[in-house]
């Protein structure tokens, strides 16, 4: 067992080479760097790692992508880890997974036309899953889509959708076939965000403000006679659950990362700048048993995420190990909020900035730990995947779904 | 990064697999627990053959100097039995201790006698003032010109009934850490060993009766050997840790197999969400337990600086999860799981017995956050330079 990746001579050159792109193009910014002020900074960021390929480092150079080996793709997340981004650096779920399914389902006309302006970061794509009508039964969406001539027609709604600076696509599943089998009767689309007939609302959550899940706000989508070309349907006529396989099976967490165990860095930064009754905070056995706690957690959803990372990219065959890190991490977060609380006590729920040391990631960590128990599928829903994916009370154990890399 | 077995540690997993199914299945074993010694002799010798008494052990000692990652391998496997026996006591946290602690002879004397099987090694550390560490450590020693004086009880002391020679921690002085270790035959007049009664396993009581050891039993001759202890306790734990995992996936595969099979209203019981509940719940204390252990155990074996943080982790969420896996077993079997000849018993006990064993949860809880508050993450990404993270000569 190895638990570090290899580096070779090569690679270890091209960090360098990473390294030092990085310190000259990574924005400096003030604040929380998730604000709307230094939103475009990210976003301009987003698109100079797209020219280089280095946003999508695996993906094919053909489609936009990097061409790169997933060692390389490994020093690369490794070199942009270190100054805390994600990558890419702004919401954007429609391309890192909306994108990975296009790869998948696509016609190669398709892959070459739709993939590089995502891969290179040029523009933004949003997920439209959930409806009103279809949360956790996702295929019960009753957004339609009618074929007229060479467009099709959609009509409906969709909710919880992107953050607050807009997109430029939106990647969309809809009933195709109101008679048609469950399953069978679905289709997706790759949607013009500024087609006519779009109207895009803000929703009021808890936990709006900033960007990102839990920190952007999210929005309603309303779907007014909206033609879209029939060339943008992926993946075939009523065959967008077997798409849908390949994108919820990396939302669910297939997909697994390498990264270092954020949140338990920083509580520990918080509590380390507190007294209580005088004393310092961590002197106290009842505040390390806390920190200790969230070190357990997040040291095992770190593990559960690298495990996977390591399974997906040597094409191992996984069943419920995508689920599980996601349903893991969903419990695992909502519980070490809890001891965030019991370790620093108010200071956790505060994001005034006279108190507040942490640049509102305490706060934002205080309810985002509860809104993100729903996006990719509630904590229920996983644990029904795992069990199937198990074969708890039944022979035949369902297959996970087709992935890219 | 490779997080799969190498094909030697497929092989030992996969030898440990036959051993089961032909000289101890489960069937057996939960018999042979309840027999006075608790193991059988025979399945005992037969493993002594195949060499995996002697992995902690280097080969000029009898054994194989197996890396700590391969002895555990072996361990999971067993766990997965369970096959019971002293093969942990004897074979690796004795065999350790004599390794980090003893002096040539006392090595060569002793551990091609743990290697063969031929003798039996337990370790006899925990006192009436139950304490896991240091704190816990009461007996001390007289010093009776060319021999040592012994008085006192040791309780809750593993598979000392079926031990011909105990390694008993004692107190040498007034610091906490004057501490040492003395070899006592368990034939010597005055020692008396009972096993006691309760949902155990093989923990004894051991008492010493004016029992008089010769000079040379002291481990190195050292009055302060609590540094080198130290070393033992972080390659012992994760291999303990090992044996649990191996009886969490036991509890596991029976867990989903009943799922199937046990049809209640009309259906599998499985079908059921509050039972497919209890078995994800299971598969994720399975799992935290075999990945925080793994991960301690490459750490050991790469010499990484913050093994000791992966290690107390590792222990921890080992033990909470053994019990919490069969716990939600014994949700999922209902009346079947409390039945004697079912077997899952076994384990029940086994993960009760074996959560205090070198130090309940709290305890490493407690040392992983003083190693944590202070800790340099910068520092975990460098590979050290051998800051004495091996024991002895078992891989160098």
């Amino acid at each position: 067992m190895d638990f570090e990746p290899a580096y070779t001579p090569e690679q270890e050159a091209f960090r360098t080479e990473v390294r030092s792109w990085l310190a000259e193009h990574v924005p400096v910014v003030e604040g929380n760097p998730d604000s709307d002020e230094n939103y475009p900074k990210y976003r301009d960021f987003g698109k100079k790692l797209g020219e280089r390929g280095w946003l999508r480092p695996t993906a094919p150079i053909e489609y936009g992508g990097g061409g790169l080996s997933v060692d390389d793709a490994i020093v690369i997340g490794e070199e942009i880890d270190v100054y805390d981004l994600g990558i890419p650096p702004y919401y954007d779920t429609g391309g890192t997974l909306g994108g990975a399914s296009i790869l998948v389902w696509g016609t190669e006309e398709q892959k070459l036309r739709i993939l590089p302006p995502i891969f290179k970061g040029e523009v933004v794509t949003w997920q439209l899953l959930t409806g009103p009508e279809a949360g956790s039964d996702l295929a019960g969406t009753q957004t339609e889509a009618v074929q007229d001539g060479d467009d099709y027609v959609i009509n409906g709604q969709k909710i919880y959708v992107g953050g607050t600076h807009g997109a430029d696509y939106l990647w969309t599943i809809t009933r195709t076939d109101p008679e048609g089998k469950r399953h069978e009767n679905l289709s997706w689309f790759l949607v013009p965000a500024d087609s006519p007939g779009i109207t895009i609302t803000p929703m009021e959550l808890m936990g709006d403000g900033g960007e990102g899940v839990g920190r952007g706000h999210k929005n309603t989508i309303f779907f007014d006679d909206v033609r879209v070309p029939a060339s943008n349907l992926v993946g075939g006529v009523n065959n967008g659950w077997k798409v849908a396989t390949t994108h919820l099976e990396l939302e669910h967490g297939s997909g697994g990362r390498i990264g270092r165990n954020r949140w338990f860095d920083r509580a520990r930064q918080r509590a380390m700048g507190l007294t209580a009754s005088g004393e310092p905070l961590l002197a106290n056995a009842d505040a390390r048993d806390r920190l200790a706690d969230v070190f357990v957690r997040t040291e095992i959803a770190r593990l559960f995420d690298m495990r996977n990372f390591w399974m997906n990219r040597s094409h191992m065959e996984m069943t419920y190990e995508g689920p599980q890190a996601s349903y893991f991490r969903k419990m695992a977060n909502l519980a070490t909020a809890q001891s965030i609380m019991e370790l620093v006590g108010p200071y956790a729920l505060t994001s005034d900035p006279r108190w507040d040391t942490s640049e509102r990631q305490l706060d934002a960590f205080m309810k985002s730990s509860i809104v993100d128990l729903h996006p990719g599928a509630t904590a229920d829903i996983q644990k029904v995947i795992m069990a199937r994916r198990i074969g708890i009370g039944r022979q035949v154990r369902e297959k996970a779904g087709k992935t890219a890399e | 990064m490779d997080l799969s077995l190498t094909e030697t540690q497929q092989l030992l997993k996969s030898g440990v697999e036959d051993f089961i199914a032909r000289d101890s299945p489960r069937e057996a074993i939960i018999d042979i627990v309840e027999t006075e010694a608790g193991y059988s002799r025979d399945a005992w010798k037969t493993a002594a053959e195949i060499g995996w008494l002697g992995m902690a052990i280097p080969e000029q000692y009898g054994g194989s100097g197996s890396s700590v990652t391969d002895i555990a391998v072996v361990y999971e496997a067993l766990g997965y039995g369970p096959v019971p026996g002293p093969f942990f006591s004897s074979g690796v946290f004795s065999a350790y201790t004599l390794l980090a602690l003893g002096d040539e002879p006392q090595r060569s004397r002793y551990l091609p006698l743990i290697a063969s099987g031929e003798a039996v090694f337990a370790m006899a550390i925990t006192e009436p003032d139950w304490a896991w560490g240091v704190g816990g450590i009461h007996m001390s020693v007289e010093r009776h010109g060319n021999s040592y004086g012994l008085n006192g009880t040791k309780l809750f002391v593993y598979d000392a009934i079926t031990a011909d020679y105990l390694i008993v921690a004692v107190r040498t002085g007034e610091h906490a850490t004057d501490i040492g270790f003395l070899i006592v035959d368990t034939k010597d007049p005055g020692v008396s060993i009972r096993r006691i009664e309760g949902f155990l396993t093989t923990e004894c009581e051991v008492t010493f009766d004016n029992v008089e050891v010769p000079g040379d039993a002291l481990l190195g001759g050292a009055a302060q050997a609590m540094a080198g202890f130290a070393t033992v306790l972080r390659h012992a734990t994760p291999v303990l840790c090992a044996y649990k995992v191996g009886g969490a996936q036991a509890v596991y595969d029976m867990s989903v197999e009943y799922s199937r099979e046990r049809v209640q209203f009309g259906q599998p019981v499985g079908r059921f969400q509050h039972v497919q509940n209890h078995i994800v719940q299971l598969v994720n204390h399975l799992d935290s337990a075999r990945w925080t252990t793994y991960e301690a155990l490459w750490k050991i074996d790469a010499r990484k600086p913050d093994v000791d943080i992966s290690v107390h982790l590792a222990k921890a969420v080992t033990s909470e999860g053994f019990i919490e896996a069969t716990n939600y077993a014994h949700e999922v079997h209902a009346g079947v799981g409390v039945m004697r000849e079912y077997g899952l018993s076994l384990y029940t006990r086994l993960s009760r017995s074996l959560y205090h064993a070198l130090g309940d949860p709290k305890y490493h809880r407690r040392l992983l956050a003083d190693l944590i508050v202070d800790f340099d993450p910068s520092l975990a990404t460098e590979s050290s330079n051998g800051t004495g993270n091996h024991v002895g000569h078992t891989h160098s």
